[in-house]
C-alpha cells in the first residue's frame, strides 16, 4: 500500500481511510488486471506502423515513404523496425495488430477527430466525459484511472477521482492544500474541490521532484503504480506529433521517431511490471490514419483508417486482426484513405470488458449507447 | 461594480494602478490605439529573426552534418556553438520577457488581454524551430497591428505572414496541374486550407465537405516562402505563379474565378463575413471573457457589432467589454495558467520578467538559469505561451486546466518560486495586505487565512502565504 497525502498527515491511521476509497474487490482473489492507452496525436500512419508486404500500388504511390529493413510478421504485414518491443513480445503471443479500424469518423479534422476518438461518439464537441471514464463508472471503479500527462485527458473524464501526475520541480506542503479546501464552496468550484480531494489522497511517492522531460521515468513510475495491487487499473499516455505532412520519412522519418516514443514506452512498461505484464493489456488510439499517396511536402495528409497496436499478457495470440479491405483505389475510402472495415469502438469496448470484468453487451449500452459494436473479446483477449 | 471586472478584462491592479470612478470607460477607452511595446531591451523584428533561424538552419543542416558526418562528438560540439551564435536557446526567452514586460506595465492592459486571445487564436502550435525564431515576432508585427483594423486584414495578414505559411506547410502546397506541379508530379498539401476554415473563421459548423477543402487548398496554392539555396525555407512569401493551379474553384458554394493571387483575398473575404465565422468568434470572445459556455444573450450585441461595423475589431472588442462588465457579478471565469501568472506579477510586483540589462545576451554562452526563469516557470506550471501542442492554440475551458498535477504546479509556484520573485522593498506583511485591499472585496477574509504567519519575512514564510492567497477560489478564477 502506498503512503497517502492524506493518511501520511493523520499518520499511520491507514484504515479510516482505506475503508472509503477502494472498490469492493478482494485482492487476495482477484488479480488487478489493467488497461494501458496510448494516445496518438496527429493521425498515426497505420501502413507505416503495420505495413502490407509487397504491395505494388503502395510503393508506386510512396516514393519517398518506403521502409525498408521491415519486420516480418506474417505473409501479408511487416512492422516498424523502431517498434522492435512489439516485434519481440509479438513472439511470445503478447502482441497483436487490429489494421484497416478506426473509429466512424471520416471528417479529417484532428480537433474534431481527437475529441471522437476520446468521447466514443458521433457528434463532436457533443460528449463532455470519455468512454474510458464511463466505461469505469459503468464498471464502478472510481478513483483508478491515472493519466500521465499535466492535463486531465478527455478519455478518463467521466468517473470521479482520477489521478494523473508529471514529475514536479520540487514538492508542496501538504498542510497548504488543506488550509484552502475549506475556501472552495458553491457549485462553480465543484470541480476544482473534487480535485483537491484527489489531490489529498493520492499517494505520495507521486510526487516526484525530477525533470518532466523525462518520459523514461514517468513510464516508470506508471509501471510502479501499476504494478501495485491497490494501485490504479487504468492509465492513460499521451503522445503526439504523428501529424507528418512533411518528411514522414521511412526507417528514419518524422512518424519513425513518433513509433519510437511508443517503443519506449512499452518497452519500460514491459521491462517494470513484472509478473503484472501477464494481466496487462496496452492500446493505442488515434483520430485517424493518412492517406495512401505521399503528398508534395514528402509527407501524407489526414486519412480515415488506421491500425491499433497492442500488447500485453492479456491479448489471446499474435496475430494482424484485420478483414482487409484492399489498396485499389476503388477499394480506397473516397478513392484515397485506407478503409475502415472493423470499428476501434468494439476493439476497446471488449478490452474494457476483458480488462474490469464486465460483459461487453452490458458496457456497450453503458458507454456507447448501445451503438452497433461487435464483442471482439473472444477473437482478441484472453477471457 | 466589484474589484473582479479589473481582473476579469486585464490583470488586476498594481500597487501603482488606482481603481477608476468608471471602470467601464477605463477599459473601453483602451481599445482605440496600440500601445507601444514598452520591453526597454532588445526587441529584434522579424525579419531578423528570420535570418537568424536561416542561419541556424543553414549551418546545422548544409555545413555541419556534412562536415561532421562520421563524428558524432564533434557535430554536437560545433551544433551547440552554432546554437549559441544565433541564439536558438535565447531569443524565445526573450519574447517571453517582452510579452510578460507588456501585460506587467501597460497603461492599457485590457488591449493587451485582445492580443493575447488573438495570438492564441491565430495560434502557432510547437513545430520546427517557430518557438525559438518566429512565434514571438509574429505575435508583435502580424496579429498586434491589425488589432485595430479589420478581422478580414487581420485573417489575410495571418494567412500570407511567413510564419503561419511554415506552421500549416503552404510552401509544400502545388496545385497539381501547375507548371511545377506537372514538371514535379507535385500536389496540394491540405493543412493550411484545412485549418483557415476549421480554425481560423468558419469552423465545421459551416458545413464545408472534403471538396471544399481541396478547392480552397488549390486557391492558396502558389503562398509560399521563396527558396534559394542560402535561405532555405525562410525567405520571404511570395505568391508563386508556377504553383499556384489553373482554373476555376468552387468554395462553400461560390465560384471564384481563374485569378492568380488576387483569388486568396476574395475567398476570406467572403468566410469572415460568413454568419457561421461571426458567431464563432463572437462565442470564442466571449468565452474568453465571460465564461466558458457563454450564452445567445451574452454573444448577440457581439454579433451586431461585428455587422454594424463590418468587423471593425475595435467595435468588436468594445461589444466584448461591454458585455463583460454586464456579467461580470453573475458569472465566473477560470484563468489558465499564464494569465494568472500574469496577474500575480502585475498585483504583487513581482520581480518578472528579469531586467532589460540582465537579459542582454552576448551571444558567446549558454543563457544562464536567470535568464532562462521565466520561461521555465511558464513550462512548468504548464503554459508555455508559443508551444502549444496543436494549431488550435491553448483551451479556454476550466475542465483542461484543472488536474491534479496543474493545479499542484500552482501551488509550487506560488509557495516555492514566487518568493524569490518578491522584490525586497516588498517583504513586508502590510505590503500583502494592501494588495489584497486594492484587488479584492473579500480581502479580510482572505488576510485572516494567512494572519498566523503575519511575522514572517523568510522565503519560507513568504511562500506559505502567497501559496494560500494565490490559490484561493477568487484568484484562481474571476
Amino acid at each position: 500500500m502506498n503512503c497517502t497525502r492524506r493518511n501520511f498527515l493523520i499518520g499511520g491511521s491507514t484504515t479510516l481511510f482505506l475503508s472509503g476509497y477502494f472498490p469492493k474487490i478482494s485482492f487476495a482473489s482477484m488479480k488487478k488486471k489493467n488497461l494501458i492507452i496510448i494516445s496518438l496525436r496527429g493521425g498515426m500512419d497505420g501502413l507505416t506502423a503495420v505495413p502490407v508486404i509487397g504491395d505494388k500500388r503502395l510503393k508506386k504511390l510512396r516514393k519517398k515513404l518506403i521502409l525498408e529493413d521491415v519486420l516480418k510478421l506474417n505473409s501479408d504485414f511487416g512492422l516498424h523496425p523502431k517498434l522492435e518491443i512489439f516485434y519481440k513480445l509479438w513472439e511470445k503471443n503478447q502482441a497483436a495488430f487490429v489494421h484497416a479500424t478506426n473509429i466512424p469518423y471520416t471528417g479529417r479534422s484532428h480537433f474534431d477527430g481527437q475529441n471522437l476518438m476520446e468521447t466514443g461518439a458521433h457528434i463532436p464537441y457533443k460528449e463532455k466525459t470519455g468512454w474510458l471514464g464511463r466505461g469505469l463508472l459503468a464498471s464502478n471503479i472510481i478513483g483508478q484511472g491515472l493519466a500521465i500527462s499535466l492535463p486531465m485527458p478527455l478519455l478518463l473524464r467521466g468517473v470521479p477521482q482520477n489521478n494523473n501526475f508529471f514529475p514536479s520541480p520540487d514538492f508542496v506542503e501538504t498542510k497548504l492544500i488543506d488550509q484552502i479546501y475549506s475556501e472552495f464552496k458553491g457549485e462553480h468550484n465543484e470541480l476544482i474541490k473534487s480535485t483537491l480531494d484527489t489531490i489529498r489522497q493520492r499517494p505520495l511517492s507521486m510526487q516526484i521532484a525530477t525533470d518532466s522531460d523525462d518520459r523514461k521515468k514517468l513510464a516508470l513510475e506508471a509501471a510502479k503504480q501499476l504494478k501495485d495491487q491497490s494501485g490504479p487499473r487504468v492509465a492513460v499516455f499521451d503522445l503526439d506529433g504523428f501529424d507528418t505532412h512533411t518528411a514522414q520519412g521511412g526507417v528514419d522519418g518524422a512518424h519513425a521517431d513518433e513509433l519510437e516514443e511508443v517503443n519506449e514506452i512499452v518497452t519500460i512498461l514491459n521491462e517494470n511490471l513484472g509478473k503484472a505484464f501477464d494481466n496487462t493489456l496496452i492500446l493505442t488510439l488515434t483520430e485517424f490514419g493518412r492517406t495512401i499517396k505521399q503528398n508534395g511536402g514528402y509527407g501524407t495528409e489526414h486519412g480515415y483508417g488506421s491500425a491499433i497496436l497492442m500488447a500485453g499478457g492479456l491479448l489471446k495470440k499474435s496475430q494482424v486482426y484485420t478483414d482487409w479491405p484492399g489498396l485499389k483505389k476503388k477499394e480506397l475510402f473516397e478513392g484515397r484513405d485506407l478503409n475502415s472495415t472493423i470499428d476501434s469502438r468494439a476493439v476497446y469496448n471488449s478490452a474494457m470488458a476483458v480488462c474490469f470484468n464486465q460483459d461487453p453487451e452490458y458496457l456497450r449500452k453503458e458507454v456507447f449507447w448501445g451503438d452497433e459494436l461487435t464483442d471482439l473479446s473472444q477473437e482478441l483477449f484472453k477471457i | 461594480m466589484s474589484l473582479k471586472f479589473y481582473r476579469r478584462v486585464a490583470f488586476g491592479l498594481s500597487p501603482n494602478d488606482k481603481q477608476d470612478k468608471d471602470p467601464l470607460s477605463w477599459a473601453l477607452s483602451q481599445l482605440n490605439s496600440i500601445p507601444d511595446l514598452l520591453w526597454p531591451g532588445t526587441i529584434p523584428t522579424e525579419k531578423e529573426l528570420r535570418k537568424k533561424y536561416g542561419e541556424w538552419v543553414y549551418g546545422d543542416r548544409e555545413v555541419l552534418r556534412k562536415k561532421f558526418k562520421n563524428d558524432k562528438h564533434a557535430y554536437k560540439k560545433a551544433k551547440d556553438e552554432l546554437r549559441i551564435k544565433t541564439g536558438e536557446r535565447y531569443f524565445e526567452l526573450n519574447e517571453h520577457a517582452i510579452r510578460h514586460y507588456q501585460t506587467r506595465h501597460s497603461t492599457q492592459p485590457v488591449f493587451e488581454r485582445f492580443w493575447l486571445f488573438w495570438g492564441n487564436h491565430f495560434a502557432i502550435s510547437e513545430k520546427d524551430f517557430l518557438a525559438e525564431f518566429s512565434t514571438g515576432p509574429y505575435q508583435r508585427e502580424i496579429i498586434r497591428p491589425n488589432m485595430v483594423k479589420t478581422f478580414e486584414e487581420m485573417v489575410l495578414s495571418v494567412t500570407t505572414s511567413w510564419c503561419m505559411i511554415h506552421h500549416l506547410d503552404n510552401s509544400e502546397s502545388f496545385g497539381p496541374n501547375s507548371k511545377k506541379g506537372m514538371e514535379w508530379r507535385e500536389t496540394i498539401n491540405e493543412n493550411h486550407a484545412r485549418e483557415l476554415l476549421e480554425l481560423h473563421t468558419v469552423s465545421p459548423n459551416a458545413g464545408y465537405t472534403q471538396e471544399d477543402v481541396i478547392q480552397l487548398a488549390y486557391i492558396m496554392t502558389g503562398w509560399s516562402h521563396k527558396w534559394s539555396r542560402k535561405n532555405l525555407e525562410t525567405g520571404d512569401v511570395w505568391f508563386d505563379q508556377e504553383m499556384h493551379q489553373k482554373g476555376d474553384k468552387i468554395v462553400l458554394g461560390v465560384k471564384y474565378k481563374n485569378d492568380a493571387k488576387r483569388e486568396l483575398a476574395k475567398v476570406i473575404h467572403d468566410l469572415v463575413t460568413h454568419p457561421i465565422c461571426i458567431k464563432f468568434i463572437s462565442t470564442k470572445l466571449c468565452r474568453h471573457f465571460i465564461t466558458d459556455e457563454p450564452t445567445q444573450e451574452m454573444i448577440s450585441p457581439v454579433i451586431e457589432a461585428w455587422n454594424r461595423s463590418n468587423g471593425s475589431l475595435t467595435e468588436i472588442h468594445k461589444a466584448v467589454i461591454t458585455q463583460a462588465y454586464k456579467y461580470n457579478e453573475t458569472t465566473h471565469k477560470f484563468h489558465p495558467p499564464e494569465i494568472w501568472l500574469m496577474q500575480l506579477s502585475r498585483m504583487f510586483d513581482l520581480s518578472i520578467p528579469l531586467s532589460a540589462e540582465k537579459m542582454n545576451y552576448a551571444f558567446k554562452s549558454k543563457p544562464t538559469s536567470k535568464q532562462r526563469q521565466l520561461s521555465w516557470i511558464l513550462r512548468e506550471i504548464g503554459n508555455s505561451p508559443y508551444r502549444a501542442k496543436q494549431p488550435n492554440g491553448w483551451s479556454d475551458f476550466e475542465i483542461d486546466w484543472v488536474s491534479p498535477e496543474l493545479l499542484l504546479r500552482r501551488f509550487w509556484f506560488a509557495s516555492i518560486e514566487l518568493p524569490i520573485l518578491v522584490k525586497s522593498e516588498n517583504n513586508s506583511h502590510d505590503f500583502i495586505l494592501a494588495c489584497l485591499k486594492n484587488n479584492f472585496e473579500d480581502y479580510e477574509n482572505m488576510a485572516s487565512l494567512i494572519h498566523q504567519f503575519r511575522f514572517g519575512t523568510s522565503d519560507k514564510d513568504l511562500g506559505r502565504k502567497y501559496g494560500v492567497i494565490c490559490n484561493l477560489p477568487g484568484v484562481l478564477k474571476v
